[in-house]
């Protein structure tokens, strides 16, 4: 079953308020100081020409600075704004010339005209003020010194401007912001087009459909459309592997049933009870290897849905010496040499299932005691290295050949052999053990050199168990 | 039926009396306009507002600058023709603003940051005596008014009588402008100065000097005061000058910090809205601005016989140069010397 983890427009939406969030409210902060910044420049340049204006106007007479207040000064620092006004003209020894500015207003900011013009903001009555103060070097006939002169004006006007110049840069940001979305759910769902079609195609398929998907699909989606047919392409071949092995087995069950019937309609026709007592021994033997045979596929079968979950540690020593004894007093093994080669001093852990392992040793043994003549060696060994345990078994029998020795791990491979006893499922069962136990089978011979089969186990870290 | 309304009628009798029986919301209005020159328009403010107690305080202007700095509490609301010493009071930010149909409507010339209005159209006027008439052409126009001055110095010695600039903030306001629009202004001032011109400090001083025969010539008289004098004293002819004529506005604020901001809005409203301004226009010669009022005084009127010559003193920041202590000073050193 799939997790649902939201919507590819849900996630597409998310980024895209996140991204909108954040620039929009760098770009709104910046606008904001911008719009401030240009109202002030506009209405700066006001309190200058007003200055300008009052400048003009100053003349000297008598040795004190003289000064017939411009009317159009005042309606310049005013602004459109009708803002309140404030002025104020000093000597250079602090004496007022004249004004509407408190003394000691000036005073509070007089000290700024030391770096030439200046522009300050103070309360005045709890007003916010912006004030502009320059020195007027003004000639005169008796006496030339500087006169400062203040001017002021309260600030709505500029408060106003910068609002209307951010609610401008504002309302262009949101129908930015708008085309952006629309365009963007546009784009998405063109985006998203490839994917619905690809959603389509697959619901389309029939239940036993295996072929190649054939969508064209963009660059992105190519790699999802590989992986999903190479995931039908291992249906495939699962499914052919599991019609193949339905139809081997059934061919083998085939075969013993036949026999079964053969003797037992042989036994039928006949009065003599020596040929009864001689068909009803084929029939128990033929049975006997039938019902092995179903075990065997039964095991096989079981295998293929391991999972490695209940897996333990393990120590193959052990189990190695405890299984070759056993089988080395059988009845089946008393024609042949079963023996055990010198053991490895230190534990051999490995994870894996105690009775597949054992079902696994049983197989290589039967195995190497169904395909070699009487009288021939067969040699259980354990060598271990530091990554890794090999279980090997070496007979002296025939061996095989190399073309056929890659193909002795699939279910039913005799070897080439029809001469045995085996099911040809021994090896099969071996190789899917060894792969629940994430080991490799390894397989060597020469033809008259007899058969060596490995089984490759990660060691597990040798702690005392 | 006739029951249901009995019902409702003694409802709303009940209703009535109840409100009457209510305390009347005091209103002090500080103003520097004769009582009974505003007398039609107080009058139609207690008709139309009963709750409201008017407490008119008649002063100079002065007297109305003095109490909207200094008394605790303030007016209600300030009115005074010292049209530079209100604007200072405004930009000092003694005023409140108005935001209301009536001030919405009230043209922008006549008003400054929506805090105070020019209410009234009051043209400058040039006032003579028949007497003059018999000897001489009246004057026309300010060069008119030179010509004549210069011409008949020995007939007019004494008089002739204006506005002392240095005691009267009107007076001075007056001058400043005429002499921001003409500089032979300073002529006319050493014309005036030839002729020993009398200085009084009101309209009414003048206008009664006049009447008694002290003086023949009048200059820079309001013209409302003067046409409702002439009115009543034929012997004296108003003239507006015909080159160019000053005309001054009533200026009236809510002050910040008015007891009664509530009733001062209401009376604002009333003398700015239709209401005030028809009573301006038909009962008292102050004139009307709203230009769709019709009467006999309405600023459209005289616009249509006077045509493009008014120069109404603008309301704005520009007035306050006419404040400036220095400016001042220079200004009466100026008509000291030209008047000698």
């Amino acid at each position: 079953m799939t997790a649902r983890v939201g919507t590819l427009k849900g996630r597409l939406a998310g980024w895209l308020l996140a991204t909108v969030g954040l620039l929009g409210t760098l770009l709104l902060v910046e606008a904001y100081t911008g719009a401030q910044r240009a109202a002030d420049r506009a209405y700066d340049s006001q309190l200058e020409a007003a200055s300008l204006s009052i400048a003009e106007a100053v003349q000297w007479q008598d040795g004190q600075p003289i000064v017939e207040m411009p009317a159009a000064a005042l309606q310049i620092l005013a602004t459109d704004a009708q803002e309140r006004v404030f002025y104020g003209l000093l000597t250079a020894t602090d004496q007022p010339v004249t004004g509407n500015l408190s003394g000691a207003l000036i005073a509070s900011v007089r000290n700024l005209l030391a770096d030439g013009p200046a522009y300050a903001r103070v309360q005045s009555r709890g007003t916010p003020v912006r004030l502009y103060g320059r020195e007027l070097m003004a000639a005169g006939w008796e006496a030339t010194e500087p006169v400062e002169i203040w001017v002021g004006h309260t600030v709505a006007g500029r408060k106003a401007l910068a609002l209307e110049l951010f609610l401008g840069t504002l309302a262009r940001f949101v129908v930015m912001v708008l085309l952006t979305v629309l365009l963007l759910m546009l784009a998405v769902r063109m985006a998203l087009q490839p994917l619905r079609r690809l959603r389509s195609a697959l619901r389309s398929r029939e239940a036993d459909d295996v072929s190649p998907l054939n969508a064209r699909v963009p660059g992105e989606l190519s790699e999802l459309v590989d992986t999903l047919n190479a995931l039908f392409e291992r249906q495939r071949e699962g499914r052919n592997t599991l019609l193949r092995f339905t139809a081997d087995a059934s061919h083998q069950l085939k075969t013993p049933l036949a026999g079964l019937q053969s003797a037992s309609e042989l036994a039928l026709q006949s009065d003599n009870p020596e040929d009864w007592r001689r068909a009803l021994q084929t029939v128990h033997d033929s049975s006997e290897r039938t019902s092995r045979l179903a075990g065997q596929l039964l095991s096989l079968a079981r295998l293929g849905h391991g999972t490695g979950a209940s897996h333990t540690r393990l120590e193959l020593r052990e189990l190695l010496r405890e299984t070759v004894l056993e089988w080395a007093e059988r009845e089946v093994a008393r024609n042949h040499d079963v023996g055990l080669a010198a053991l490895p001093a230190t534990p051999c852990v490995i994870r894996g299932e105690p009775w597949a392992l054992r079902e696994l040793l049983a197989n290589l043994i039967d195995n190497a005691l169904r395909y070699t003549p009487a009288g021939s060696e067969i040699t259980l060994a354990l060598e271990r290295s530091a990554q890794w345990i090999t279980l090997s078994i070496a007979d002296t029998g025939p061996g095989v050949s190399q073309e056929v020795l890659h193909r002795l791990h699939q279910p039913f491979e005799r070897g080439g052999r029809q001469d045995t006893g085996g099911s040809g499922l021994g090896l099969a069962i071996v190789d899917s053990i060894a792969r629940l136990h994430k080991a490799t089978l390894l397989l060597r011979s020469e033809p008259g050199q007899g058969l060596w089969v490995g089984v490759r186990f990660p060691a597990e870290p040798a702690e005392v168990l | 039926m006739s029951r249901y309304l009995q019902v409702v009628l003694t409802g709303i009798w009940l209703l009535a009396s109840a409100v009457m029986a209510q305390e009347r919301i005091p209103l002090t209005v500080t103003a520097a306009l004769d009582r009974d020159m505003a007398a039609p328009l107080l009058d139609a403010f207690a008709r139309a507002h009963p709750d409201i107690e008017l407490i008119y305080e008649d002063v100079s202007t002065q007297a109305a600058d003095q109490r909207a700095r200094t008394t605790d509490p303030p007016p209600d609301v300030v009115i005074s023709s010292a049209m530079p010493w209100q604007m200072a009071l405004v930009n000092e930010g003694l005023a409140q603003p108005l935001h209301s149909q009536a001030a919405r409507n009230w043209p922008a010339w006549a008003q400054w940051r929506n805090e105070v209005f020019g209410f009234t159209f009051e043209p400058v006027v040039t006032v003579f005596r028949l007497e003059l008439a018999r000897h001489m052409l009246p004057p026309g126009t300010h060069a008119d008014l030179h010509t004549l001055l210069s011409g008949q110095r020995a007939l007019l010695k004494g008089r002739v009588t204006t506005y002392g600039p240095a005691s009267s903030g009107i007076g001075q306001m007056l001058f400043q402008q005429d002499a921001r629009y003409s500089p032979r202004f300073w002529d006319l001032v050493a014309a005036m100065g030839a002729v020993d011109v009398s200085l009084e400090n009101s309209t009414r001083a003048m206008l009664a000097g006049l009447t008694e025969g002290r003086y023949w010539l009048g200059y820079n008289l309001l013209g409302s005061y003067a046409i409702a004098w002439a009115r009543r004293h034929p012997e004296l002819i108003v003239r507006i000058p015909q080159d160019y004529a000053l005309v001054m506005m009533r200026m009236a604020f809510i002050h910040r910090d008015a007891p009664n901001p509530a009733a001062a809005r209401r009376f604002m409203n009333f003398v700015l809205g239709p209401e005030g301004q028809r009573v301006l226009a038909g009962d008292t010669p102050l004139f009307s601005v709203l230009p769709e009022v019709v009467g006999p005084y309405t600023a459209q009127r005289l616009r249509d016989q006077i045509g493009e010559r008014l120069y109404p003193i603008p309301i704005n920041a520009s007035l306050l140069a006419f404040d400036d202590p220095l400016r001042r000073r220079l200004f009466m050193v100026r008509w000291r010397r030209e008047l000698e």
